[in-house]
């Protein structure tokens, strides 16, 4: 149906997309989540309340969440440019991926972390845990299928994202639909790709969900 | 030096548009191996007592010491040392849903840095201590509510405490279960002289193991001494609510209308005491005087080993008889009170 050259581009395609989804998730991870534990533990009702640092995130993540993806990648041109050295690619692509998951990822986090019982938290408080122990043995652990439930959505909202990267030269599937599809009226190649997208989603899906209901243990 | 005192202390809650002043100057001592009961009805504040005792509620105002020793007068990490001492149980239990139960337990162990090792040895003999050694592998949501605050107790002795909390720790459990959790606590009392202070509103747990009790209503205590005491000489009108409530638990159905009822010239309340209570003083009393009274209520019970008993009669209207019944009551050695209408 399609020449090698095509299928090579399409591996190439799905290769690329695969590998700023999963950059930019775990790197959207290296930030969000210490700010989505901040952010749950500086809450007034939280277990370290301060109302400055809350205050700070909280208008961070809302500012950030409030620009369109494809506006941020463009306003974020010369920021890619420092860190990386050119503004196009799909490594390039993953500096503005990740300044948009960030605040996801902290607001994701922030609402898993809100779900773990107020009563366990007491209870570790009295054992005499300290702040940091509560995070990591208690509030980590006893959210962990809501925390996987919440990578596996970031994982497609990311990778949707970098599809959208495609317009201004990302690369990845995006990018050979934009190109393909869009440019040169290849509707057949276009179908391909989006269907390649819908069936990466489908995975990442499945295997998030199964992972999150084997790993809790409340029933 | 009690083991626990508390000083004066007042909480107030401020939020936005109201301030709620949970604790009124509260003063309180308790001895080491005690098993010190606090009861009210629930916004009583008997629950944010109990938090100021290891402050996780910072009293507003007042002094809560252990040993002599001020908790606000501790630095963060003293307190959280501190904390190692009194462990705590609650009515949900609140445990780790995600661990089994054998690292529930060790969880405690597990924050004071001890290794993971010792921490599963030590657990695995606590839970035989509260009977549950072969679900160390199950998690929290497989087990019955007995079974988890079981765990939980297990759980507040890793540290060896000397105090233990408990929070309503009765409350969302059935009869029977409670009477076993019940039994639990006092053989934990006695086995390692854990002092043991116990929130409730229900009469029932009181009775069945504290030796202290503190009434407390409205963010003040009310009343307080030994529970013997306080069962046979109700002083405050909450004390005496709560007895009768209690027995209305009791039994339901026999005692429920009392109210109605109770509409008699003049009623008073006899009470027993261990001696009397086998015999048949009312019954004697009626073939001497030749006239019948009215037994409005009758009850006895176990309080702490010793046998009590209470009745409530309606006496007839003329006063020389109800003189003479009185009279009959006191040189029998039983003491009556005179119960007014809402009793």
């Amino acid at each position: 149906m399609f020449s090698d050259e095509v299928i090579q581009m399409l591996i190439q395609g799905i290769g690329e997309t695969l590998y700023m989804t999963l950059a930019s998730t775990l790197f959207g991870y290296l930030f969000g989540l210490p700010m989505g534990i901040l952010l749950t533990i500086s809450d007034k009702e939280g277990i370290r309340p301060n109302a400055i640092l809350y205050k700070i995130m909280d208008v961070i993540a809302n500012i950030v969440r409030s620009v369109p993806f494809l506006i941020l990648l463009i306003v974020l041109i010369p920021f890619t440019r420092m860190i990386v050295g050119k503004s196009y690619g799909s490594t390039a692509t993953i500096v503005p991926l990740v300044v948009a998951a960030v605040p996801y990822i902290a607001r994701m986090v922030e609402s898993s972390l809100r779900e773990v019982d107020a009563g366990v938290i007491e209870a570790a408080r009295s054992m005499g845990a300290s702040t940091f122990t509560i995070v990591t043995k208690v509030l980590l652990v006893e959210a962990r299928t809501s925390l996987i439930v919440g990578v596996t959505i970031t994982l497609g909202t990311i990778l949707g994202y970098s599809a959208m990267a495609g317009t201004v030269g990302g690369g990845g599937l995006g990018d050979i639909a934009i190109r393909y599809g869009y440019y040169r009226y290849e509707a057949g190649i276009m179908v391909v790709t989006v269907v390649l997208l819908i069936l990466l989603v489908q995975i990442f899906q499945t295997i998030g969900m199964k992972l999150s209901v084997h790993l809790d243990k409340r029933k | 030096m009690a083991q626990i005192e508390v000083r004066h202390l007042t909480k107030i809650f401020t939020s936005k548009d109201a301030k709620v002043d949970a604790l009124k100057d509260i003063n309180l001592e308790i001895e080491q191996g005690d098993i010190y009961g606090i009861i009210g009805m629930s916004g009583a504040g008997k629950s944010t007592l109990v938090r100021c005792l290891n402050y996780l509620e910072k009293p507003t105002k007042g002094e809560v010491l252990i040993d002599g020793k001020d908790l606000g007068k501790m630095s963060e990490k003293e307190l959280l040392k501190q904390r190692k001492d009194i462990a705590m149980i609650f009515q949900h239990f609140n445990l780790l849903m995600q661990k089994n139960v054998v690292d529930n337990v060790s969880f405690p162990l597990l924050i004071q840095g001890v290794k993971k090792k010792e921490a599963r040895k030590k657990a695995k003999e606590l839970l035989g201590i509260v009977g549950l050694e072969e679900k160390e592998l199950a998690y929290p949501a497989q087990l019955s509510g007995g079974q988890k605050q079981r765990v939980a107790i297990a759980r507040a002795l890793a540290s060896d405490p000397r105090i233990l909390l408990c929070d309503e720790a009765t409350s969302a459990l059935d009869p029977q279960t409670t009477a076993s959790i019940l039994e639990l606590l006092k053989d934990i009392n006695m086995r390692f002289g854990i002092t043991i202070v116990i929130i409730t509103h229900q009469m029932s747990v009181i009775r069945k193991i504290c030796s202290h009790v503190a009434i407390m209503s409205q963010g003040e205590i009310r009343e307080r001494g030994m529970v013997e005491e306080i069962f046979s000489h109700p002083k405050t009108k909450e004390a005496r609510e709560l007895i009768l409530k209690d027995s209305d638990e009791g039994h339901s159905g026999n005692s429920g209308r009392t109210q109605d009822r109770l509409m008699e010239a003049k009623k008073i309340r006899i009470v027993f005491s261990e001696n009397s209570s086998f015999e048949p003083v009312i019954a004697n009393m009626v073939l001497k005087t030749g006239r019948a009274v009215n037994i409005l209520r009758a009850d006895t019970k176990n309080v702490g080993g010793i046998a009590k008993g209470e009745m409530i009669l309606g006496l007839p209207d003329d006063k020389k008889l109800q003189k003479e019944i009185e009279d009959y009551i006191v040189e029998r050695g039983l003491e009556i009170e005179e119960v007014t209408g809402d009793v």
